[in-house]
């Protein structure tokens, strides 16, 4: 059996040094898969993103894409795309500015940039901000910004960290929709984080639910739901409720911390 | 990076003071070392720091120089305490009223273009060369500095507050003590400490141009006679006495203020 | 010295002209400002009721044509220029290099530190009797005074702007690997811009007062020793055409260039912020 695209085993990572936040996770990715980490808030799910994208040295464990440490430094780890919780765009620069910055970084051809651009921006249907400056787009507008800086540059992977959390649930709603058929459109294979079990199960084909930190993978879960989904049809609601009363024990409220 | 480690909070603070006190070693003995260097390059011109030092030891005795700077601490204190209340006065009239902002805005954007020793040969062809022209100088140069700080304070409030008070009827006394003290004391205080700042600077200029006793004619005097050693022997000693106080004083108010605000 | 000394009440990145400009300029507004400006206009006025010495507005604005048109006081209102603009140049230099030192928390830093707290505690007028003694008369005296005043408040604001090096942009551009020179380009400098721009704002008015002082006893030439020379001489009408002129400068080059400069570079700063 060949091995997976996106291959995480014995994962132990930590910040400070002393406290693990991720204590010995697996978790295995096919290529053009589209899998979601759920876990509850504070629990290390962004973690696992930061290992994957070499921003993180783990104390322990294996991260691999296509084969490729990523956890060192080499210069033939495949490129990552990453879209943040917040858009992380320069807000000295224009849009198009910003995605020609990653490009070149990503050692990509000058004479592609502008047919890239342009095509992302497009698909994404910001195309007419292609020279506005960030702080003058909305919210939704600057995620849309970051998920095509995110896809010009060809990468392996698309790591997204809890994107649309700060989104108003409308914006959410068309962004989620978007998501999944740029996935469908352009096969690429997306690690998506969130805290929303829904949202999870919206998006992927499978759920790794993680448990509270020091966190470990307490469930893999398929997601047999057929596409196009629906984000209200009942087997949505119907696997979440499974998933919620599965996780409720091991997630709840038992030391009282605030939420 | 600093070597803090994860041990007992007190061991921290214990190398934190240690590299402070270390550090501030190491700025005087550079200071003492390059000052010689100066001295010797400017074939003794510049006094020695040994000279300075004995000048300092016998400026520290001398009766005179404590008459002087008592002379210069109360017009020190004088100007600070009006320029303080007036500015405070205009800066809250300004802060909370648009058009009291809009009539002091032009006089205040001169008043902080206007050079520092005009205000003083104003006063002089005002009020003459009385005792009295030059703290009014004085005052005059730092109300601009207070207004600015409080009027930009205010300015920044809370106006969600403004709002509250105003649906719940709660009056301009109870308003301005319980709902705009505690957003404007922070900066109360620090245009009280920018203005002694402020004062205890440019009283020496003030002395130096106009005044017949104080620090500063003094100092301009030492000057004149060439008496480098002397000069800068009282300006350290002015300079430290002044750090000192505010140091004491504000440093502790500052304490305080903050505890109180928990 | 327009908003400097402030910046840790205000916040050094308030935008130009936020503080007096705020709001819109509605026509009860403007009225009660040229109120404002009148009522200078009457203290003047009663100065030169009240006292002899006091020119009399009339006097002194008709006798600004023919002071306009003396060819000797362009040499030293450049002088002066000049030793403003060159001195604030080495105060952000000095004043960015010891920000970076402060900011990093090393040991040099400490030290750097001690030095940018002696400079902001030294009256101007010291310095520059200093200065004159040591220097002479000499043009230099007056740059080390200027710069000596200034470079702290740099240091100080600018050192706010390195601690507040966001670390979230530092790892968006480690994941897209800008590597070590770019990210200093891309990020870190633009970050700092808004914060030297503040800084030169704030000490530019700062430097002109400063100037004055210098120019009064350690020089020949400038502004500064222009009004010493009218006074000395009772030439008081001098004494208020060099104070408008004085003036007139600094607000004139303040909001009409530096100002408006600021903007143009922060102008991606949008509506935000």
């Amino acid at each position: 059996m060949s091995p997976p695209y996106i291959d995480v085993e014995g994962l132990k990572a930590s910040y400070d040094g002393s406290r693990l936040v991720l204590d010995g996770v697996d978790m295995a990715v096919e290529e053009n898969e589209f899998v979601a980490v759920l876990g509850p808030s504070g629990c290390g799910k962004s973690t696992m993103l930061q290992v994957l994208s070499g921003l993180l040295r783990p104390v322990a464990g294996r991260a691999t894409i296509a084969g490729k440490d990523m956890t060192g430094s080499s210069s033939d780890r495949p490129r990552v795309g990453y879209v943040f919780q917040d858009h992380r765009l320069l807000p000295w620069r224009t849009v198009a500015s910003n995605i020609e910055l990653v490009l070149e970084a990503a050692g990509l051809p000058r004479r592609e940039w502008d047919a890239r651009i342009d095509r992302y921006l497009d698909i994404l249907q910001i195309g007419q901000f292609r020279d506005a400056w960030p702080m003058r787009l909305s919210g939704g507008q600057r995620q849309r910004v970051s998920i095509a800086r995110a896809l010009a540059i060809d990468p392996a992977v698309v790591l997204m960290d809890e994107p649309f959390s700060t989104l108003d649930e409308v914006t959410a709603r068309t962004m989620r929709q978007q998501l999944v058929e740029l996935w469908q459109e352009s096969s690429r294979t997306i690690v998506f984080v969130t805290h929303s079990i829904r949202e999870a199960i919206f998006l992927a084909d499978r759920v790794a639910i993680l448990t509270r930190g020091p966190a470990r993978v307490l469930e893999d879960v398929e997601v047999p739901i057929g596409r196009p989904r629906r984000y209200e049809d009942a087997e949505i609601t119907e696997l979440e409720s499974a998933i919620v009363d599965r996780v409720m024990g091991v997630w709840g409220y038992e030391e009282g911390t605030p939420a | 990076m600093s070597s803090a480690s994860a041990s007992a909070a007190g061991f921290h603070l214990d190398v934190g003071w240690h590299r402070r006190a270390l550090a501030f070693v190491t700025a005087v003995a550079l200071g003492v070392v390059g000052w010689q260097i100066a001295t010797w390059i400017s074939d003794g011109w510049i006094p020695g720091v040994g000279e300075i030092v004995d000048a300092t030891g016998e400026a520290l005795v001398a009766a005179d120089t404590w008459d002087q700077i008592l002379i210069t601490s109360k017009r020190i204190l004088i100007a600070f305490v009006a320029s303080t209340a007036i500015g405070v006065a205009i800066g809250m009239a300004a802060g909370l009223n648009r058009k009291a902002e809009a009539f002091f805005r032009p006089l205040i954007v001169i008043a902080l273009a206007t050079p520092d020793p005009l205000y003083v040969i104003i006063a002089i062809l005002v009020l003459g060369t009385e005792e009295s022209s030059g703290v009014i100088a004085l005052t005059l140069a730092l109300i601009p500095f207070v207004v600015t700080i409080v009027h930009s304070s205010v300015k920044a409030r809370e106006s969600q507050l403004d709002e509250m008070s105003a649906v719940y009827r709660l009056g301009r006394r109870r308003y301005l003590s319980r709902v705009l003290a505690r957003q404007v004391t922070p900066a109360l205080f620090a245009a009280a400490r920018t203005s002694f700042a402020f004062a205890w600077k440019i009283v020496v200029l003030v002395e130096a141009i106009s005044q017949p006793r104080g620090i500063g004619s003094e100092i301009y005097e030492q000057f004149r006679l060439l008496n480098a050693a002397e000069m800068i022997a009282l300006a350290l000693i002015f300079i430290v006495l002044m750090r000192l106080v505010d140091a004491v004083v504000f440093g502790g108010l500052e304490r305080r203020l903050m505890a109180w605000s928990r | 010295m327009t908003d400097s000394r402030i910046a840790a009440t205000a916040g050094p990145l308030q935008r130009p002209g936020r503080r007096w400009w705020s709001g819109s300029g509605s026509s009860s507004d403007r009225l009660f400002s040229a109120l404002g400006a009148l009522s200078f206009v009457a203290l003047w006025w009663v100065g030169s009721v009240t006292s002899d010495f006091v020119p009399p507005i009339g006097e002194v604005l008709d006798a600004v044509p023919t002071f306009l048109t003396e060819e000797d006081i362009y040499g030293d209102i450049s002088d002066s220029l000049t030793r403003v603009v060159g001195s604030l140049a080495v105060a952000v230099l000095i004043g960015f290099w010891a920000a970076y030192l402060m900011a990093r928390r090393g040991f040099w830093g400490l030290v750097v530190a001690r030095y940018v707290d002696l400079a902001i505690g030294l009256p101007s007028t010291i310095a520059a009797l200093l200065a004159l003694f040591i220097f002479k008369r000499s043009e230099i005296g007056v740059f080390v005074v200027v710069t000596i005043a200034c470079f702290p408040f740099v240091a100080i604001t600018l050192r706010q702007g390195f601690l507040s090096l966001d670390r979230r942009l530092s790892e968006m551009s480690g994941v897209y690997r800008f590597g070590g020179i770019s990210q200093i380009r891309n990020v870190s400098l633009p970050h700092l811009v808004p914060y030297t721009l503040a800084s030169i704002r704030n000490e530019y008015a700062h430097a002109w007062r400063v100037v004055v002082i210098a120019e009064l006893f350690a020089v020949n030439s400038g502004i500064g020793w222009r009004f010493t020379q009218a006074y000395d001489r009772f030439l008081l009408v001098d004494v208020a055409l060099w104070l408008l002129v004085f003036i007139t400068i600094l607000l004139g080059t303040e909001y009409g260039i530096l100002r408006p400069l600021e903007r143009w570079v922060l102008r991606w700063r949008g509506g935000e912020l």
